[in-house]
């Protein structure tokens, strides 16, 4: 699986930065897994894919904030109940967004949660080198590299995967415009037209389940497109 | 840790239905949290034939699984699979591996439960363990000890509220008198009459020193033993007129209970001692008039009216009674059994009424009653003490064999006797037999000789109709009369049967004429044949077969006593030990079958024989299928017991 010249430049400082003391261990662990990564012809029946969501306070990713995320993991092409994951985030930006009322989150909640810092840490020791996967993945990865530039100087370096996209790849062929047809691709309408019952809609953690149910489909259906290793996947 | 919303989304959906519909929050919590979830397309082979057993068992969360076998290439189906159902169980209790396909009928979306967790349960929960086939009939041996010692026995404290709808007993407990007014054995018969006029009791408890009963004394003892008897008896002790020894219970006894042990004791008043013995304090006592004043709507009761009811009106009345107090019993789960019990003594009671009544009308017509002894007999489901409901009336006549010129005019009496008790019985809802099986019939009102003969012919020629009439004959039981004339017809059946080898053959070929249906898809019936019926006949497909394998057991095994199904599976079990799980587990699943059978019928005030599949819930779907298990491997034993694979047709 290939990996961009940044990338390799910005893990190799970090791998530096935490020879020298300068990064906390977790992070640390997490820049070290990378050597782990998955192959480009790894089956996708031994690979780990983690199916995240994030909540934030609104949608732009420089000003907003994260406020709770969710995810599951999958193994096997099994969803792992167990091997989940969803932590609240302390936000001070919290309040005036429109996106709290979205999420119901009550600013107790989550002034009751874990610091940004320590959520990004949790969050990377729980991903390690996984693929990564969610509904319009760009948004949520964005927003995780945000804090984690601003806080560690890293982002994340793992193989993410969108599933709006990987759904558009399959219906319609790899040169189909998404711009003009967004509303097709939301999470409802995919969970709609793939048989997956709603529930638990803005929750991260419940987004997440639904996105990975969602995901176990979408793979079932690229298997027959020959959508059968890791490389496979995440050539989008 | 795992995500909370997650584990509760799992734990949702697994709580929807059985064997974790009744689990709490925590357990059912870590179960889900243990869960994964795999999606899979149509057509995808979860699992083969003698694949290693993997970790999990697995429930359908949507979507449609087959199971099937390859015999000679082919696909046989066994069963079908959808939302709720569990599948691949045969992990859990073992083996070398799985003895079907497992292949995904439509896609599905499918929880993996690991075996680990399952076990678990089963070891912690009842409800769990009832749940999962091969721990079926270990917990219903658990059921039949509780309620065998509920008669002996003091019950084993409360049981989880998770199983209270598989544990079969009557809730109501019959409150005892505990301020029981006693005396010492050495008073006079007058002292004690004084005591019970001064405090208005019918009867009086006597006691030895320490406390421990030694008999009873009640109005009726003072009015047969003391006022009717000529000569000084008031002065005498009352050691000298008690009725001893006393019947002795433990205390914590439901309605259920008592009534049936009035039923079998005859006995009117019962007495609670400290361990249930006569050789321990009293510490209450329950009269015939505490039973029936517990519960308005009481067999005793009903009987009672019963035997002094002299019209067909009164019988029907009384007959509808019972059967709202079978609604009763069957909302508070009482055991089959005892209400099958219940329900043979009040058909037994209007039976004998009604012959009672006919003889004396008889006799006022100047028609006296023949001096040959006569038994009535009822046969089929009736003769098996099974009816719940009313069915058909069927029943036969015996009498002894008169001296030859009587014995035109005492079978016109016996004929026009039948006639008189089956219409009234037809009076009382007992519907006529359709194919004329009844004493009325002057084919089947017959001297012993005749009967004997009868039977013989059968059994010597077992050609279709005598297999068929077999069936419903040799399920005879007397039910008013000379009992011994039914004893001696029963005992020459054995001596023919056991003449004319063959019968038994037949008799066990014709028991396996309805191999049972494999379980239920959606509103469908599974049958191996694939025609899915949308109707189940619970009595031709699941209760007939059973009712025949265990009949042609018992004539096999010479099996004196006049038995249910149930009986005749236990003690089968008793005298062929290597049938004992099968029989036991046979007894069980007819016991469920006649339950299912009457809740239908009450429901739909019909003979509850055919039950919409979708009228059934996940938990008797589970318990069919286990059921249905039952009886292939119960038809099986007959086939190989009786080597009916040689037999041609």
């Amino acid at each position: 699986m290939t990996i961009s010249a940044t990338d390799i430049l910005l893990l190799q400082t970090a791998l530096w930065r935490c020879r020298n003391g300068k990064l906390p261990g977790a992070v640390c662990r997490y820049l070290q897994s990378m050597k782990d990564r998955p192959k480009g012809n790894t089956p996708l029946e031994s690979v780990r894919m983690v199916v995240f969501d994030t909540e934030t306070t609104g949608f732009d990713v420089k000003s907003d904030g994260v406020i709770s995320i969710g995810a599951v993991a999958i193994t096997g092409l099994s969803i792992n109940v167990a091997d989940s994951f969803e932590v609240l985030v302390r936000q001070d930006r919290v309040g005036r967004s429109e996106a709290v009322a979205v999420h119901g989150l009550l600013k107790k909640d989550i002034a009751g949660g874990a610091g940004e810092l320590e959520a990004a840490e949790a969050f990377l020791e729980y991903i390690g080198s996984s693929i990564l996967v969610a509904q319009h993945a760009s948004f949520d990865v964005g927003m995780l590299n945000r804090i984690l530039s601003e806080t560690f100087r890293i982002r994340l370096f793992n193989g993410v995967v969108d599933t709006a996209s990987l759904a558009k790849r399959l219906e319609k062929g790899p040169y189909y415009n998404l711009a003009h047809k967004v509303g097709e691709y939301r999470l409802d309408h995919l969970c709609q037209r793939y048989g997956i019952r709603l529930y638990d809609r803005h929750t991260a953690a419940g987004d997440a389940y639904l996105t990975a149910q969602l995901l176990q489909r979408l793979l079932a259906k690229g298997r027959t497109a020959g959508i059968t290793t890791a490389g496979r996947l995440l050539m989008q | 840790m795992p995500s909370n919303t997650i584990v509760e989304r799992v734990a949702a959906d697994l709580a929807k239905y059985p064997p974790f519909d009744k689990l709490a929050a925590e357990v059912l919590g870590e179960l889900a949290s243990s869960v994964s979830v795999s999606y899979h397309e149509e057509g995808e082979l979860l699992f083969r034939k003698d694949d290693p057993l993997k970790g999990a068992a697995f429930m359908v969360m949507k979507g449609a699984v087959k199971l099937y076998d390859r015999i000679d290439g082919e696909e046989v189906l066994v069963d079908m699979y959808d939302e709720g159902d569990v599948f691949g169980v045969r992990a859990i209790f073992g083996g070398d591996g799985y003895l079907l396909y497992a292949q995904v009928a439509e896609e599905s979306l499918i929880y993996d439960i690991p075996v680990e967790k399952i076990k678990a349960l089963i070891a912690a929960d009842a409800g769990v363990s009832m749940f999962f086939a091969g721990e079926f009939a270990k917990s219903v041996q658990e059921i039949e000890r509780t309620l065998s010692s509920a008669f002996s026995l003091r019950r084993q404290g409360p049981t989880g509220p998770s199983c209270s709808s598989f544990l079969e007993h009557e809730t109501l407990e019959v409150k005892p008198v505990v301020n029981v007014v006693t005396c010492p054995e050495d008073i006079s018969v007058r002292e004690a009459a004084v005591i019970m006029a001064e405090c208005n009791i019918g009867s009086i408890l006597v006691v030895s020193p320490e406390g421990h009963p030694r008999g009873i004394i009640t109005d009726t003892d003072l009015r047969k033993k003391v006022v009717a008897v000529s000569g000084p008896v008031n002065e005498r002790p009352v050691r000298d007129i008690m009725s001893s020894p006393v019947y002795t219970i433990t205390g914590g006894k439901t309605v259920a209970d008592m009534v049936m042990l009035m039923v079998k004791t005859k006995l009117r008043h019962f007495c609670i001692t400290l361990d249930g013995t006569i050789d321990s304090p009293v510490r209450g006592i329950i009269s015939e008039h505490d039973i029936i004043t517990s519960e308005g709507n009481n067999p005793a009761v009903i009987m009672k009216e019963i035997m002094a009811a002299d019209d067909v009106e009164q019988f029907k009345a009384e007959r509808d009674k019972a059967e709202n107090l079978l609604g009763t019993y069957m909302g508070q789960n009482v055991a089959v059994h005892f209400m099958t019990s219940i329900i043979t003594e009040i058909n037994d009671a209007i039976i004998t009424r009604a012959i009672r009544t006919t003889i004396a009308a008889l006799q006022a017509e100047g028609r006296p009653l023949p001096s040959v002894p006569f038994s009535w007999l009822s046969l089929g489901s009736e003769g098996r003490k099974e009816q719940l409901l009313r069915t058909d009336q069927d029943n036969a006549l015996l009498y002894a064999d008169p001296a030859g010129h009587e014995r035109e005019a005492v079978r016109e009496f016996f004929l026009e006797l039948a006639r008189r008790v089956t219409g009234m019985l037809e009076g009382a809802g007992f519907v006529r037999c359709p194919a004329e099986v009844m004493a009325s019939n002057p084919k089947w009102c017959l001297p012993l000789s005749e009967w004997k003969s009868c039977f013989r012919r059968w059994i010597e020629t077992p050609e279709p109709k005598a297999v068929m009439h077999s069936t419903i004959f040799f399920d005879f039981r007397p039910v008013y009369g000379d009992a011994s004339l039914a004893g001696e017809l029963k005992r020459d059946v054995f001596d023919s049967i056991a003449r004319g080898r063959g019968f038994l053959e037949f008799f066990a070929k014709n028991a396996l004429q309805n191999p049972p249906p494999l379980g239920f898809f959606r509103n469908f019936m599974v049958e191996k044949s694939r025609d899915h019926a949308n109707e189940f006949d619970i009595k031709s497909r699941a209760m007939m077969p059973l009712a025949d394998a265990a009949r042609v057991l018992s004539y096999q095994l010479r099996i004196p006593e006049y038995f249910s199904t149930v009986e005749r599976f236990q003690r089968i079990g008793e005298l062929e030990p290597a049938l004992s799980g099968l029989s036991l587990e046979a007894a069980a699943a007819y016991e469920f079958l006649m339950k299912l059978r009457a809740l239908n019928g009450l429901e739909h005030s019909s003979s509850g024989r055919y039950i919409k599949p979708e009228s059934l819930n996940k938990l008797d779907r589970q318990m069919l299928r286990n059921v249905f298990t039952t009886i292939g491997e119960i038809q099986q034993t007959l086939n190989l017991r009786f080597q009916l694979d040689y037999i041609r047709d």
